[in-house]
């Protein structure tokens, strides 16, 4: 008889299908349960239906871009904690992220393991490592690349 | 047999679930095909149902006409047993196809994404490939900013060449009072553009304090980008591109429109040198015909 334990489910917000794949692959690895969206709209109707436990989110998104889902996740009062990847490292947009509800902001280019990190963190898995440095404020923040 | 480069961990782990799930064409398995699989299943789930409930109020009708074949208890405990098992099953089914609805939504979204990543690359190859093929540097000009408008599906913009220290507008689509128009460099969006070589995304009222020497020009533009046309090193001109009313640009458009600009800043230099050439030749051959006459 196998047991099965429920592994944290992530969703990787991200129209870039390279970085889906990669993204997906290490999340799995780490044991996390990664599902998946391409743009701003599934990443709403994923989140809603589907409840993961984070959000990795791209602002740079096709349609809906990923400020408006961060706005529309927080105008909605959800909780679920949301990874930020960007490649502004502007201090606006992190502060804009955490007045929105980010619980981390990743800078790209992106180490995979410094955002591995950050994810872990917001699912609440924190003896992987140790090392994330934090930024203005943000619970988990990393200035990668 | 699936080929071995469709093998990966997510494929097979796919067809694994289809099949447990009881879907026949697990190799192949869409969306509509585990609809229908939980369709059938919950037909099933209701005709095994009413099966079961007509058959204990059979027996126990028959049991209270004197019947000892069947006991009430033994009965109420098989009865029990049929629906256990079956609402096990029902389940277990249940989260399976659950599991694959997931897997091929997962699947879905890398699909589109790779679609509209190759239909990126096409656009791209097709108007740089329309454009390498332009030696007449004006109507080059005008194919480039016409491009930019419809890959962005803008409703105006300009296209400024450096010439010296400013900036000049050679070809313009919805203003045409702005042709010919000169800016130095570092004044205004353009000019800040070029002098920092660095893609701008404008989103609502232009702060005239962010840009020192910004024309007061109205009705103001929502949603804006401007792109240095880098080539070889040098900054050729800008590309400036206004959204249509409604659409807002998203540094995704930035992010595309910036590899669009480089083939055209290509294009321009390859244009310029040509026309300079061909201009050198024509003046040759002028002093050639004064000589011999």
């Amino acid at each position: 008889m196998s047991v099965s334990i429920r592994r944290p489910r992530v969703l990787i917000v991200e129209d870039d299908p390279d970085l889906l794949v990669v993204l997906r692959v290490n999340l799995t690895a780490v044991g996390l349960d990664p599902i998946l969206a391409g743009d701003g709209r599934t990443a709403i109707s994923r989140i809603q239906a589907e409840r993961p436990d984070a959000v990795v989110l791209d602002v740079m998104l096709p349609g809906i871009d990923g400020w408006s889902v961060l706005e529309d996740l927080h105008t909605m009062g959800d909780p679920v904690p949301i990874v930020v990847c960007s490649a502004k490292k502007n201090a606006e947009d992190m502060a804009r992220a955490r007045a929105l509800g980010a619980s981390g902001y990743v800078v790209k280019p992106f180490d995979i393991d410094r955002l591995l990190d950050a994810v872990l963190e917001a699912v609440g898995v924190r003896d992987r490592r140790t090392d994330i440095a934090v930024e203005v404020g943000l619970d988990v923040g990393v200035e990668l690349g | 047999m699936p080929k071995e480069k469709d093998r990966t961990p997510e494929t097979e782990g796919l067809r694994h679930e289809s099949r447990v799930a009881g879907l026949r064409e697990f190799r192949t398995p869409s969306l509509e095909a585990v609809e229908r699989r939980r369709m059938q299943l919950w037909f099933l789930t209701t005709v095994t149902l009413v099966f079961v409930a007509t058959g204990v109020l059979v027996l126990a009708t028959w049991t209270s006409m004197g019947s000892v074949v069947l006991s009430a208890p033994a009965m109420r405990l098989g009865a029990l047993a049929i629906v256990g098992v079956f609402c096990a099953y029902v389940i277990e089914k249940e989260l399976r196809l659950w599991r694959v609805t997931r897997m091929l939504t997962d699947e879905r979204v890398l699909i589109a994404s790779l679609t509209n990543r190759l239909h990126e690359v096409s656009l791209l190859l097709e108007t740089g490939r329309a454009l390498s093929g332009l030696l007449d540097r004006s109507e080059l000009l005008d194919t480039v900013l016409r491009s930019a408008c419809e890959l962005l599906d803008a409703n105006g913009g300009s296209l400024m060449l450096v010439e010296g220290d400013e900036l000049v507008t050679v070809s313009v689509r919805g203003r045409e009072e702005a042709l010919g128009a000169r800016i130095r460099l570092g004044e205004g969006v353009a000019g800040h553009v070029a002098l920092r070589r660095e893609p701008i995304l404008i989103e609502g009222h232009v702060d005239p304090t962010e840009f020192p020497g910004l024309a007061d020009r109205r009705p103001y533009v929502e949603s804006a980008m401007s792109l240095p046309l880098v080539h070889a090193d040098e900054v050729v001109g800008v590309l400036n591109v206004n959204a249509a009313a409604g659409r807002a640009f998203t540094e995704y458009d930035l992010r595309a429109v910036a590899v669009f600009a480089e083939q055209c800043a290509a294009a321009i230099a390859n244009a310029t040198a040509f026309e300079a050439e061909r201009r050198h030749v024509a003046e040759l051959i002028e002093l050639q015909r004064a000589e011999a006459g």
